[in-house]
């Protein structure tokens, strides 16, 4: 009865303050829309999709020729067999995007780039970067003007599985993911709101004045910021498939559940930082800070590389919900998936129950 | 006994909020405690609803001491804070509603009960809107409605009249004599003496976490309070007439500033009559007798003046 009431209330109160309709809906969508826009604009399927011309140094047998003889990986590229001493001439004088050399089994693929890489070049380091993934032995080598990076790391070069699935993710496809998933961090904000409200502030001594036990209190409360933001999380989702034609995948349930995921996630943060910090914003503060700089080492569409500290930002929890997500519509390392939905869940229980137990001290 | 705090001692690190504090009210009683910012009220209240611990003493609500979580002893009182606590962009009907259902009203009795505080609050009008468009005035009833929605056995408002337009404050005293007149008990905080006047059959004044006078108007200003003033205006006055003023029994002095005539008496010597009697061959332009106030009483008892808070 109470823990309904105060669930109700909760509900109601968080869908009547404009502010955070504002933050958690309509600024995010407002942002999916320009962005959106003119990413799908820039990157318009013709111009992803037009194969370019890329030279290829390499017997006719070798596993990088076999690589690039896949009908997903000629979508992209013509391959053009030469020498390298030619392969270097053509990419200086810009009649191809790159050249691929294969260095021979257990050696580095060479890619050579013009210094002034275009969005062809950005997709050949991509492609490149996948042959490595699914087991081939690589070894990318940048060329970038005169200068040489050779980066290490070999294997046996041996290509079992399709390389890309069989669907290509567009820009937008990317870029809805990272979104939803930076928008769900936020509405950790809403559980901020509803225990600063409950617990702290005069409305909540008047709260602990009234016969309400801890357990209907803190339970109705949060469920009133999970129910509301998983709300908020799914109106975009819906926004991003209607609107934008976002593909989600055929595991529709495992990308919702993973949603979920982060949004208890985000509210037990939130909880948690309240009841250590008190002051509202405090905890804003540290969480918008936090908030983009975990969307930021997740990656969204632009790739960036963080070398060695990526094994850290792995754990990102944008980029553990963005491995399941990735991985439930293009396919995906299923052992590594679990464990990021576990890892996330964990977290939020762990958090939880820390916030439990010191709000439980603190209100003895 | 409804409530009680005996010798309670309450500390924020070196600063003492609460001195030794003792407090009890009886059933029926409204008691006043009147004090300026920083006396301590908020803490008092603070400890006696158990809010806040104690560094010494002991506080109890219905003979019970309140720790933990006891919803029958919550049930029986209504607390309403000093600030507003309120969910601000729900209505008013739906904050009262919510605080009628924690406390355990629904249904028709809830509904109708809504519709009451709403009324006598002058906030029907306002039902469906959010008290974040209110004026102070509206909020501060609209906090008060939040705390009697299960009509408590006894009520403690917070200084419940801060800052607002004189017709809400109006509008909340009337109800709070109506609550008292119904037999509620009532804990009434305010800096202003004549709201406590007003309300209060026993008032407590606090300066610096101590109670220095105890009793009602009356009583406290006649033990604090020797002295009272009385200016009379007249038309030519003679050597007699001030001779006779000063024959009269309690009175102190009498001084003329030309027809202005100002006579200090002891307090409570009831002698004004005689005064006016002496004068009456004259032309009497004006009297002005000044009673004394509790005002009076604390700028005597502390040298500082209650309003606001400052050094006289
Ligand atoms: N949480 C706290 N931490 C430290 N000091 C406090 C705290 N609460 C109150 N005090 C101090 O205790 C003293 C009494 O405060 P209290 O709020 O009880 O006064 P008050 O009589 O209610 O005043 P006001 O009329 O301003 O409400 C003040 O000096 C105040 O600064
Ligand atoms: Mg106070």
């Amino acid at each position: 009865m109470r823990f309904l009431s105060t669930f109700m209330m909760g509900f109601k109160y968080l869908w009547k303050d404009p502010v955070m309709v504002l933050v958690v809906i309509a600024f995010p969508i407002a942002i999916i829309f320009i962005l959106g826009t003119a990413l799908s604009n820039i990157f318009s399927t013709e111009v992803i999709f037009e194969p370019a011309p890329v030279a290829v140094v390499a017997e006719a047998d070798s596993p990088l020729a076999m690589f690039l003889e896949y009908d997903a990986i000629q979508q992209f590229f013509i391959p053009e067999f030469t020498d390298f001493a030619q392969a270097e001439e053509k990419v200086a004088a810009g009649t191809v995007s790159a050249a691929f050399v294969d260095q021979g089994i257990g050696q580095p693929v060479l890619v050579l780039m013009p210094s002034h890489a275009d969005h062809m070049a950005q997709i050949a380091l991509t492609v490149i970067d996948s042959y490595q993934q699914i087991g081939a032995a690589a070894t990318i080598a940048i060329m970038s003007g005169r200068d040489i990076f050779t980066l290490t790391g070999l294997e046996e070069v041996e290509i079992t599985s399709q390389p890309l699935g069989i669907r290509t993710p567009g820009a937008m496809d990317y870029y809805a993911v990272t979104m939803i998933v930076m928008i769900l961090l936020f509405t950790g904000l809403n559980g901020m709101e509803l225990f600063h409200k409950g617990l702290f502030s005069e409305t909540g001594s008047r709260m602990r004045l009234s016969p309400i036990s801890k357990p209907a209190l803190i339970g109705g409360l949060l469920a009133a910021s999970t129910v509301t933001s998983f709300l908020q999380g799914m109106t975009t989702f819906i926004f991003t498939a209607v609107v934008y034609g976002v593909y989600w995948g055929e595991r529709i349930p495992l990308v919702i559940l993973t949603l979920f995921v982060m949004v208890l996630f985000s509210q037990a943060l939130c909880i948690l930082l309240i009841i250590i910090f008190e002051k509202k914003n405090v905890v804003g503060g540290i969480t918008q800070t936090l908030f983009f700089v975990t969307t930021f080492v997740s990656g969204g569409y632009v790739p960036f590389n963080f070398g060695d500290l990526e094994r850290i930002f792995r754990f990102a929890p944008n980029a553990l919900a963005q491995t399941v997500v990735f991985g439930a519509i293009y396919g995906g390392d299923e052992r590594w998936m679990a464990i990021s939905l576990a890892t996330l869940f964990g977290a939020a229980a762990v958090m939880m129950g820390l916030s439990f137990i010191l709000g439980r001290r603190r209100f003895a | 006994m409804i409530a009680s705090m005996t010798n309670i001692v309450k500390r924020y690190g070196a600063h003492t909020a609460l001195d030794h504090m003792n407090l009890s009210i009886a059933k029926g009683e409204t008691l006043g405690l009147l004090g300026p910012n920083g006396a301590g009220k908020s803490t008092a209240i603070r400890v006696l609803t158990g809010l806040t611990g104690t560094d010494a003493g002991e506080a109890q609500l219905f003979g019970k001491k309140m720790k933990g979580n006891q919803p029958e002893l919550k049930r029986r009182i209504g607390v309403v804070p000093q600030d507003l606590a309120l969910y601000e962009t729900l209505s008013a009907g739906d904050n009262l509603a919510y605080f009628g259902r924690l406390y355990g009203v629904k249904g028709a009795a809830l509904k109708s009960r809504v519709a009451e505080v709403l009324d006598v609050l002058g906030l029907s009008d306002v039902a469906k809107k959010a008290p974040k468009k209110f004026s102070g005035g509206m909020k501060r009833r609209l906090n008060i409605g939040c705390a009697v929605m299960h009509k408590p056995e006894l009520l403690i408002l917070d200084e419940p009249t801060v800052g607002i337009d004189p017709q809400s404050r109006n509008h909340i005293l009337d109800f709070i004599e109506q609550m008292a007149r119904e037999g509620t008990t009532v804990i009434y905080t305010s800096h202003y003496m004549e709201e406590v006047a007003r309300l209060c059959s026993r008032i407590l004044i606090m300066d610096a976490g101590r109670v220095i006078a105890e009793g009602s108007v009356e009583e406290i200003t006649r033990s604090v309070l020797f002295e009272e003033t009385m200016t009379l205006e007249v038309k030519d006055p003679s050597p007699t007439l001030l001779d006779g003023i000063k024959n009269i029994q309690g009175v102190i002095s009498c001084e003329a500033d030309r027809g202005r005539l100002t006579i200090v008496s002891t307090a409570g010597a009831a002698n004004m009559h005689r005064i006016l009697e002496l004068a009456m061959p004259y032309v009497v332009l004006g009297v002005t007798a000044h009673r004394p106030t509790l005002e009076d009483a604390f700028l005597a008892l502390t040298g500082k003046k209650l309003r606001d808070g400052g050094e006289a």
